[in-house]
């Protein structure tokens, strides 16, 4: 029944995209306005139709109808209702679903907000929307289908990975959808002012605020990513460079850059093809992304040819892409280019070094997550690619990246003379190479990482000094104090003080990187009963094991008392899990956390017989915290670019 | 110089130092993966060469001290067996009669040194109803599991 009714939504939807595709050609043809009307319908019912089948799918999961074959696979009748409702996006099927869901929220949103503006472009925006949306419905109704039944009715589900039963994979998969599908906006608006030929600057103030918002919650859905795997995989790292984790990064890296470079075309009417290029591209990953994680092709190049949905994947992208880039290649003639750079020590070509380093940087880990496929599939030799090579191409990318952070945001457009850089950056600069001098006579003594730190500073030091030379102005015409003198900046521009917090949470996460990358210890052993362990700081000392039944698996906890500088910082309680529906156990790792460093410990194995010993692995992580700090800070900054606060009409750049 | 030449010098000089970038990095990085059978037909050659070789663990062939973490089995695809010698603590799903991929190099003792072992992927982890289990879904423990 359930199943019948969700199956039955998602096809009727497809139907209504197929609608939603045709009227809005009907429309710009004929310009009658009924057309556009129809289309306008189309969203709202696709939206209504899917959001009916995703709350079906739910309902299935919640009540554990095992006559669904995604729902005995994803739950058991002891899972927690909480997370049974993330078995939505716990396997393809549904997250697929979950996908769609989030898109049709976006169009419908879009569709809403511009009903009485661009009457030009809003056709257009609709028709792409629906295309974007016939494609994931066909491939939910036809090819991956959630609501497939199963008989005999089993008596109970499998369930969850019991890796996925964590808080985090609630919002992981969500965020970073959101993040996608976000994208789809900017991406929509920019075919839409290619077909219709108005290639001015409309389309890019249109999306900014929406470019902002996807760019944010791919950046949140990453960190979430990366904190759920330190917090729960149990291996004490937070990023391995997996071809999945790439997938889900490789989008975040033109937006980020196309977030800097609409910038220069707002200000200056530059960079027109590649703002379009950009978005293209962006968008592209986000596909890309799902057909790599989802096709079964990272596993084996072989499991792709054997499934349908792979194949379908590259071809709406292919589609995509010929599409997109022909729309760009037809309308080249409205796209000349008038400005240039005036010179190359300016706030343009800042932005522009910032593109390129960021577009590098994709280029490398693109061609470094699919050099093994490539190489299987065209000379049938088996390599990997290692995380080694990911970090030393990367690695120096992004320090020279934030080197620009700290020039980009200050120095003057067009072109900055000597005085000017004086004037920005002579104090931060002197500030920072005295802060590296210290940290080389304290004890970091090897090169990149005292780079690294070095630059970070420089970037704080560059804002912090910024900010307070306006702050010196505000006192003067004003004489408002800090506090009054900092609200009224930030109501000035928005923008442009958001975007600074946003840049000092990104240093933070990158001295989180840094500190961990360049200054982690670990260590491993099978300690006896009250034996101690000395790792970098830290002294564990093992105290017992103790073995407890829970309700979906038995549990083997050690006890380690933990001594931080000969502090005591209590026992943490390391444990290996043995579910009856797998094979072998999970481990639960376990860390504490301070503002300078981490203790991750690992309980590997134990003596069966007289629990009196057990086989440990500790990490001492140094600065991770901060990159979950830097999350929060970019939070902030994201809020202040994007809330409607007063005198934001004032704002210019 | 005209303005165009500038670009062009510039970009032929990121393309150049990207290019020489990957080259290094792959250089560094890039592991072959082999069989038993493989690595026995060209044991010679493969002296001090960092692989990743993958296979199953010979039921009966494993020897651990937990003492010391140190891990000796075999390693076979059907046809040749490998002897591999380990220490540290393997992924929770390493164990005798299941799949395997181990990275290091030949000794010279002619045992493989590894040191990393990674296990294979359960199949009930297996998120893709397309196609079936996958056939070589080796991933390394902390990658066990479907994001």
């Amino acid at each position: 029944m359930t199943a019948n009714l969700g199956h039955s939504s998602i096809l009727l939807a497809w139907l209504i995209a197929l609608l939603g595709i045709v009227t809005p050609i009907i429309a710009a043809r004929t310009g009658e306005g009924r057309y556009l009307s129809i289309a306008r319908y189309a969203i709202g019912g696709q939206f209504v139709l899917v959001t009916l089948a995703a709350l079906a799918l739910i309902y299935g999961l919640v009540t554990t109808d095992f006559s669904i074959k995604y729902v005995a696979f994803n739950t058991t009748r002891a899972t927690p209702i909480y997370y049974r409702v993330t078995g939505l996006w716990g396997a393809l099927e549904g997250s697929l679903l979950l996908w769609e869901w989030v898109l049709i929220i976006f169009a419908g949103i879009t569709a809403w907000i511009y009903r009485d503006r661009h009457h030009e472009m809003m056709p257009w925006v609709i028709m792409i929307f629906s295309i974007v949306s016939a494609f994931f419905l066909g491939v939910v109704g036809f090819l991956s289908n959630p609501f497939e039944t199963m008989l005999p009715v089993p008596l109970d589900g499998r369930g969850l990975n019991p890796l996925l039963e964590d808080a985090n994979m609630m919002t992981h998969p969500p965020l970073l959808y959101t993040g996608f599908v976000g994208l789809t906006v900017p991406f929509a608006f920019a075919m839409a002012a290619l077909i219709v030929g108005k290639l001015d600057e409309a389309w890019i103030l249109t999306t900014r605020r929406w470019t902002i918002i996807a760019w944010f919650f791919l950046t949140a859905g990453n960190l979430v990513g990366a904190w759920w795997s330190y917090h729960v995989l149990g291996w004490g790292g937070y990023w391995a460079w997996d071809p999945v984790e790439n997938a889900a990064f490789m989008p975040w890296l033109p937006a980020t850059a196309f977030l800097h470079s609409i910038q220069v075309q707002e200000r200056r009417r530059m960079l027109k093809v590649w703002n379009l290029s950009l978005i293209i591209v962006a968008f592209s990953l986000t596909i890309f992304g799902t057909f790599l994680t989802r096709s079964g092709i990272l596993s084996s190049i072989h499991a792709f040819s054997s499934g349908p949905v792979g194949g379908f994947f590259l071809g709406f992208l292919t589609f995509i892409l010929l599409g997109s880039f022909g729309l760009l290649a037809y309308r080249a003639d409205l796209l000349k280019e008038q400005p240039e750079l005036d010179s190359m020590v300016s706030r343009e070509s800042a932005f522009l070094l910032n593109n390129i380093v960021l577009v590098s940087a994709l280029f490398t880990i693109f061609l470094g997550t699919i050099f093994p496929l490539l190489s299987e599939a065209v000379a049938g030799v088996q390599v990997s690619v290692g995380a080694p090579y990911f970090n030393s191409v990367t690695v120096p990318l992004f320090l020279f990246l934030v080197f620009l952070m700290a020039i980009g945001p200050i120095i003057a457009w067009r072109r900055a003379s000597w005085d000017n850089l004086q004037r920005s950056f002579l104090w931060p600069a002197a500030a920072s190479l005295l802060l590296g001098l210290s940290l080389f006579m304290w004890k970091v003594r090897d090169f990149l990482p005292l780079l690294g730190f070095t630059l970070l500073a420089f970037v704080v030091f560059t804002i912090v000094y910024d900010t307070a030379l306006a702050l010196r102005a505000r006192k003067r015409i004003a004489g408002e104090g800090i506090i009054r003198g900092l609200i009224t900046l930030t109501r000035r521009n928005q923008r442009r003080y958001g975007g600074l917090v946003v840049h000092l949470g990104v240093v933070l996460i990158i001295m989180g990187i840094a500190g961990s990358m360049s200054y982690s210890v670990e260590k491993e052993a099978t300690l006896a009963l009250k034996q101690e362990l000395q790792v970098g700081n830290y002294r564990v000392q093992f105290d017992g094991l103790k073995g407890t039944q829970q309700p979906t698996h038995f549990r083997v906890e050690g006890a380690f008392r933990v001594f931080h500088h000969g502090n005591d910082e209590g026992i943490m309680n390391p444990a290996l899990k043995f579910f009856p529906t797998q094979q072998s156990p999970i481990g639960r790792a376990v860390h504490q956390s301070s503002l300078s460093e981490d203790i991750y410990l690992i309980l590997s194995g134990f003596s069966e017989l007289d629990r009196n010993q057990a086989t440990l692995k500790v990490l001492v992580r140094p600065l991770v915290i901060w990159m979950w700090i830097g999350g929060f800070v970019i939070t902030l900054g994201t809020l202040i670019c994007i809330l409607p606060m007063r005198m934001a009409q004032l704002s210019e750049t | 110089m005209p303005r165009s030449r500038r670009f062009l010098i510039g970009g032929v000089i990121i393309i150049a130092a990207l290019s020489y970038m990957i080259y290094g990095g792959m250089q560094e990085a890039m592991v072959y993966f082999v069989t038993p059978s493989e690595l026995k037909a060209k044991e010679s050659t493969s002296a001090d060469k960092f692989l990743r070789l993958g296979g199953m663990v010979v039921k009966g062939s494993l020897q651990k001290d937990l003492q010391n973490l140190t891990y000796r089995f075999n390693l076979t695809d059907g046809t040749a067996t490998f002897p591999i010698f380990f220490k540290g603590v393997p992924p929770d799903l390493f164990a005798e009669g299941k799949g395997a991929v181990v990275e290091g190099r030949i000794g010279s003792d002619g045992v493989f040194q590894a040191t990393t072992i990674m296990a294979k992927h359960a199949e009930e982890y297996s998120p893709h109803k397309d196609g079936g289990p996958p056939a070589k879904s080796f991933v390394p423990a902390k990658e066990a599991s479907i994001k």
